[in-house]
């Protein structure tokens, strides 16, 4: 009888000393794509995030815990980032997550942690409607922030670099089926309705197609000066190679995903000369870029990231996460979208420094001022604008009232 | 004019690739009545493993070891999912074990060649021919040429020689071929050694137009089970003449209606050609003895 009590004394023991050890660290998910055709974008935010991580815990950690990633694989899968973000949420009990390449997989899954009142930064996906997901007066708080440049910021710089930049008028839109072709489609047609125009074809096509004929030849008979492109790296090479075979070149002019590594080796010279917004581009023009890039190569062992946007958001994510828990003083979840929403201290990051990033409204840490023109040079990202890149940090441009 | 011829062109260069996939699932029916729903992953492999091979020869000289890679590929297919399937006489068994293999093949692709989609250096030059005004890629001509050849080479083996005889007996009658002293169950594993060596060279053939990646043969698999099903699973004309009808309609749907149901017109044809002709526009319906 003694041995049986002995034995669960013994048993409790070691289950408070177990939940005591895993006080002892701080937990944030990270989810995102990291097979498939999204992958170079969600591995490249995976290695931004842990080397913020890494050097933050060689520092000692924030409020003395070592931060632990609980890294899933979401697939850019609607049904799996929900999965994963029930997982997160529920077993590991996370603090934070940072994450979501995909916008489909970010709508999918954020309704659970806004639920749960756990905070996300979403650091690549680009859909419009991600921080809009949950506003007032249904919800009296957003738990969903942002550091990557929205929809809205690029389908904007698109337009302004087709029409202002290259004086194009009759413009053609080729985007995928997926939430994140669509979506985009649409911003990019409000942004074009702004200047009184219309697209002169608009064009369709899923992931993993391997023939764009149909969709050139359409945009090529609506006499297209240009393509404006929503879709990821494998899909538009096709595209740039399909117009190299139709004989057919105009510019290509796109979301941010033009920079992805798939989309610059699969397109090899015919993915020349695409532009598109991009809020970092692997060029050290300050001390902080020049670390952050040599730490990269360091710890990755290459010499190009595959998709540089990916990383730095990443990177700067778990910064400002890490400056929230560490202003909130505590990991409890309200009090860290406190913090996050009003952070003292500027929190000094790749892409630039985040001076009172977020507010209680508005959750967007990129304003387009500071997202720039790359474009496709000898399978490198460059600066589009050689006057782009003196002024390399920007601040947050003020909110219009 | 011009746009719809080259549209066509476009649309035989995409058929012929789904012909010569579901070329495979044909070899396989006709001798044991079973189908390898891995036939997309053994192009996958075959144009992954030509992709490391590429890096050490000429294209041209890894033409015939992803030949053989292929045939070895279908083997152990064979002798692992289907034969004890066969051998149970389990209706579906093999559905499932095919289906599982191909799992398996992609997720050891993944691991060994990551995941993602890398280019294929092309043996031909990447500039297009112009005939006409019409544009054609050299590597699409011989997409088309060599889809031709190896189902030319197949079905004469099968016409001419003693083993090709073999086979042809057991898919007329794999019961009384065992009779007549055929070794039924060889046949079968030649037949799926010959299935996935045609799929491994499609995928040699077709990867530096598409990209290469472990989910490259998904959408081509599932698109030639459709050819396969249109010309019907017991004619080889079938499912040449399957492949450049769901090719062409792809293409041109894609112009002429919407690039957002290039799709459809292709699935609506198989719809109608399993209610209308179940065993395909150019199938023998077979009456199944029970």
């Amino acid at each position: 009888m003694s041995l049986k009590i002995k034995s669960i004394v013994a048993v409790l023991a070691l289950a408070t000393s177990c939940t005591a050890f895993a006080a002892d660290v701080i937990k944030i998910g990270v989810s995102g794509p990291y097979t498939g055709g999204s992958s170079p974008m969600g591995v490249s935010m995976r290695d931004g995030v842990r080397l913020a991580a890494e050097e933050i815990n060689a520092k000692g950690g924030i409020l003395g815990h070592k931060i632990q990633l609980v890294e899933r694989d979401d697939q850019a899968d609607n049904q799996r980032g929900v999965q994963v973000a029930q997982e997160l949420i529920n077993k590991e009990r996370v603090v934070a997550t940072l994450g979501y390449i995909n916008t489909g997989v970010a709508l999918a899954s954020q309704r659970f942690y806004e639920e749960a009142k756990i905070p996300v930064i979403n650091n690549v996906a680009t859909g419009t409607a991600i921080t809009h997901q949950f506003l007032p007066p249904e919800y009296p708080d957003n738990y969903i922030f942002r550091t990557s440049a929205n929809d809205v910021i690029q389908s904007a710089m698109i337009v302004r670099e087709a029409v202002e930049g290259r004086k194009f008028t009759k413009l053609a839109i080729l985007a995928d089926s997926t939430n994140y072709g669509q979506l985009g489609r649409e911003d990019l047609e409000k942004a074009l309705a702004a200047r009184n125009l219309k697209p002169v074809a608009e064009e369709k096509f899923n992931i993993k197609d391997v023939d764009m004929t149909a969709q050139l030849l359409r945009a090529k008979g609506a006499g297209a000066q240009a393509i404006l492109t929503y879709g990821i790296g494998p899909e538009l090479a096709q595209i740039a190679n399909g117009m190299e075979k139709l004989g057919w070149k105009v510019p290509m002019i796109g979301s941010w995903t033009l920079s992805m590594g798939n989309f610059i080796d699969n397109a090899g010279k015919n993915g020349e000369g695409a532009r598109m917004p991009q809020t970092f581009i692997q060029e050290p023009n300050t001390p902080k870029r020049k670390a952050f890039i040599e730490a990269y190569q360091k710890a990755y062992k290459i010499e190009r990231i595959p998709s540089p946007v990916s990383a730095a958001q990443g990177y700067d994510s778990m910064y400002l996460l890490a400056a929230a828990i560490k202003q909130a003083a505590s990991t409890d979840g309200v009090k860290v979208r406190q913090a996050l929403e009003n952070l003292n201290a500027p929190v000094e990051g790749v892409i630039t420094t985040y001076v009172h990033p977020y507010t209680h409204d508005d959750h967007e840490a990129i304003t387009m001022n500071m997202v720039v023109m790359g474009e496709v040079k000898n399978g490198r990202v460059v600066y589009a604008y050689d006057s782009d890149k003196g002024q390399a940090v920007r601040e947050k441009a003020k909110a219009k009232k | 004019m011009d746009v719809f011829i080259q549209l066509v062109v476009s649309g035989i260069a995409l058929g012929m690739i789904y012909a010569l996939i579901a070329f495979g699932y044909q070899l396989t029916f006709a001798t044991s009545g079973t189908l390898n729903f891995g036939q997309g992953e053994a192009l996958m492999l075959g144009a992954l493993v030509g992709l490391t091979l590429v890096g050490h020869m000429s294209y041209w000289l890894m033409l015939p070891l992803v030949l053989v890679f292929g045939a070895l590929q279908g083997v152990v297919v064979e002798r692992v999912g289907v034969r004890p399937a066969i051998k149970t006489k389990s209706e579906f068994g093999w559905i499932m074990t095919t289906i599982s293999l191909a799992i398996i093949f992609k997720n050891v692709a993944e691991n060994i060649w990551g995941h993602d989609d890398i280019p294929f250096p092309s043996p031909l030059p990447t500039e297009p021919l112009q005939f006409f005004g019409i544009r054609v890629l050299p590597m699409e001509i011989m997409v088309v040429v060599g889809a031709l050849a190896i189902m030319l080479a197949v079905e004469i083996f099968n016409r001419k020689s003693i083993y090709g005889k073999a086979v042809v007996a057991t898919s007329n009658d794999r019961d009384a071929a065992g009779l007549m002293g055929i070794n039924t169950s060889m046949v079968i594993t030649f037949s799926y050694a010959l299935s996935s060596m045609t799929a491994a060279f499609a995928g040699v053939l077709v990867a530096p137009l598409t990209l290469t990646g472990a989910t490259m043969g998904v959408s081509l698999g599932l698109k030639a089970f459709a050819v396969a099903i249109i010309g019907g699973l017991n004619s080889g004309l079938g499912v040449i003449v399957g492949g450049l009808i769901l090719g062409i309609a792809e293409t041109t749907t894609g112009y002429y209606l919407s690039t957002g149901y290039k799709d459809v017109p292709g699935l609506v044809l198989l719809l109608l050609v399993l209610s209308i002709k179940p065993a395909g526009i150019f199938g023998k319906s077979v009456i199944k003895k029970v």
